[in-house]
């Protein structure tokens, strides 16, 4: 479909008073258009974040940023920070073992923050854009003389040392080492914050407020495209609330997706393991002969799917490209059932070099898979779809 | 079907504490690099590299693995069938060195009991922000009978070296199982044992 009537068709359902959610899903399955503002607003409504009716968005808005602000107040502080003019609280001190302190608070939290901060500055490394400044940074934060940003929390400070070398009576020598290397994600002056400081804001606050669960390495892939999207959205209004937004929207998707962080949910209904299963299941009923061949070769799909499925395929693609593969993810009807397509799909699409390949080569191939246009792959995942293999 | 090109398979297995620089030592090994934006390895990865040692040719098979507590039981399935291990980590980080016991005890739950072991402190171009000293890093491998080196992915130091000891620890091990046999002798019985199982020239 031409571009242009592709965009008629998306201002057609999303100029509704109330949109419909089910209208929306079956155009946003074959891609949302990359400009216009089209895909932040479209996620947010896919994701549940907006409502379908439009004369509530203004307070829902309103009422979830405001919420945000307020979530940021209350958990990045440090502690005695509030506390009266020398009143230090009975108890409450670096070195108080009640793990009810807001010391000790501080410390746990600061082991959770050390992972963040470990990945955030590992987030699509391909691109600059999570090393630039954001337009709009937390003032609250970044005007804290370095107090509140968090990955000051875990830096680790080294004291100078020198080489003391004693030559004879009374002459000491001093060598003090060279000038330090620069960091590569040099923290920004005052006032300043990069892409990378927001995402581990979310991602600290997600951990707090979800203490059952925590941070669990690769959520930063999940709520990197989210952010990205939201944060490059050519429309003011919206940008300048991509923090607050992509927040909720990745909280919306976590809890969706939430069982295959979880170890002790491998097994369960929407666990990790099962999905793997349903994988090899349907790649068993379209394509018996790869499925032999990984039989034969005892190539597990935890070797290459674990990670396709728990990142709903985030580092197999470049950006633009998993940007692509979302709108129909989210767009699934059984979210997300058609991902276990899309990971057969590519599997099939790599089938002439996979019976030839022995295992070596088979892994290499999956775990690094060819760069190819993503419409291919969604293309022959909707055939396999409606093979109705399970 | 792949012609054979290798005289011995061995798999071999890099643990530690995320971000101590498992992926990047396995990057400058495989393909004698270095980058400092490496993506943090979900679940297990896995690398490929031919050497020569003592007139053989030795596939090593080499699988990195996420150092994140959710993904141990993921992870822990391949310490089975692995020969070596490689212990990793950051000489500027104590807490990494202080799980390496943990890591060891991971090994001792899920690994063969025969399986060689060797502890890397790696990172060791940034003496100025060392907190680990090397001779704990001797003392605990001492402890527990391990080899250990200290390494530097960045600055290319002991990497190979690593490899080529944890390896050659193996082929002397596999060459003395059977005792008054030499190498060759003993491939030649290996090589039915493999192929029995499942056809060894696929992997």
């Amino acid at each position: 479909m031409a571009y242009k009537a592709k965009l008629k068709e998306f201002d057609l359902v999303l100029e509704q008073d109330i949109i419909k959610l089910e209208a929306l899903k079956k155009i946003s399955f074959h891609g949302i258009p990359d400009d216009q503002s089209k895909r932040a607003l479209c996620w947010r409504l896919l994701l549940n974040y907006l409502p379908e009716e439009k004369a509530l968005w203004n307070s829902v808005l309103t009422e979830k940023r405001n919420l945000y602000k307020q979530f940021i107040e209350e958990m990045i502080v440090m502690p005695g920070e509030n506390e009266g003019n020398g009143d230090v609280t009975a108890g409450d001190h670096p070195l108080s073992i009640n793990p009810e302190s807001q010391w000790s608070t501080f410390f746990r939290d600061n082991e959770v923050l050390l992972q963040i901060d470990k990945d955030v500055r590992r987030l699509c490394p391909d691109i600059s854009f999570f090393q630039q400044p954001t337009e709009f940074p937390c003032e609250e934060i970044v005007n804290s003389c370095d107090m509140k940003r968090l990955h000051t929390r875990v830096q680790r400070s080294v004291m100078n040392c020198a080489n003391v070398e004693r030559r004879g009576l009374g002459i000491t020598k001093i060598g003090i080492p060279g000038k330090k290397m620069s960091e590569d994600y040099a923290p920004m002056e005052e006032g300043k914050e990069a892409h990378w400081e927001v995402v581990e804001r979310i991602l600290f606050l997600y951990a707090k407020l979800n203490p059952g669960q925590g941070y669990v390495q690769g959520m930063n892939e999940i709520i990197g495209p989210i952010y990205h999207a939201f944060a490059s959205d050519p429309d003011i209004k919206f940008r300048e609330f991509a923090e607050a937004d992509s927040f909720f929207c990745f909280t919306n998707l976590m809890s969706e997706i939430r069982d295959f962080f979880i170890k002790s949910l491998d097994e369960s209904v929407h666990g990790i393991n099962t999905m793997m299963n349903t994988l090899l299941h349907r790649l068993k009923n379209s394509d018996l002969d790869v499925w032999l061949k990984f039989q034969q070769q005892d190539l597990k799909p935890q070797y290459y799917s674990f990670r396709w499925i728990t990142l709903l395929l985030s580092q197999e693609f470049p950006l633009p490209d998993v940007l692509r593969i979302w709108d129909t993810l989210f767009s699934d009807e059984n979210r997300f059932d058609f991902l276990i397509y899309v990971c057969c799909a590519m599997i099939i699409i790599l089938r002439n070099q996979l019976l030839e390949g022995d295992f070596s080569s088979n892994i290499k191939l999956l775990q690094n898979f060819p760069p190819m246009d993503v419409q291919v792959i969604l293309t022959k995942a909707v055939e396999l779809s409606k093979l109705k293999l399970f | 079907m792949a012609k054979k090109t290798y005289d011995l398979l061995f798999k071999l297995l890099l643990i530690g504490d995320s971000g101590v620089g498992k992926t990047c030592i396995l990057f400058r090994f495989s393909d004698d690099a270095f980058t400092t934006t490496f993506i943090s390895t979900i679940g297990i990865d896995f690398k490929i590299k031919t050497i020569e040692l003592r007139g053989k040719k030795i596939k090593l098979q080499i699988w990195d693995t996420a150092g994140q507590e959710r993904f141990h039981t993921i992870t822990t399935s391949y310490y089975r069938g692995a020969m070596g291990i490689m212990l990793v980590y950051d000489i500027t980080n104590e807490k990494s060195f202080e799980n390496i016991v943990k890591w060891l005890r991971n090994i001792d739950e899920h690994a063969n009991e025969d399986v060689e072991k060797m502890i890397l402190g790696n990172k060791c171009d940034m003496d100025d922000k060392r907190t680990v000293s090397m001779e704990r890093g001797e003392l605990i491998a001492k402890e527990h009978s391990i080899r250990f080196m200290e390494t530097s992915a960045k600055s290319n130091i002991n990497i190979e070296r690593a490899f080529r000891e944890l390896a050659d620890a193996i082929l002397y091990k596999t060459a003395g199982r059977e005792p008054g046999d030499n190498v060759d002798r003993v491939m030649v019985d290996r090589k039915p044992t493999s192929s029995s199982t499942k056809s060894c020239c696929n992997h």
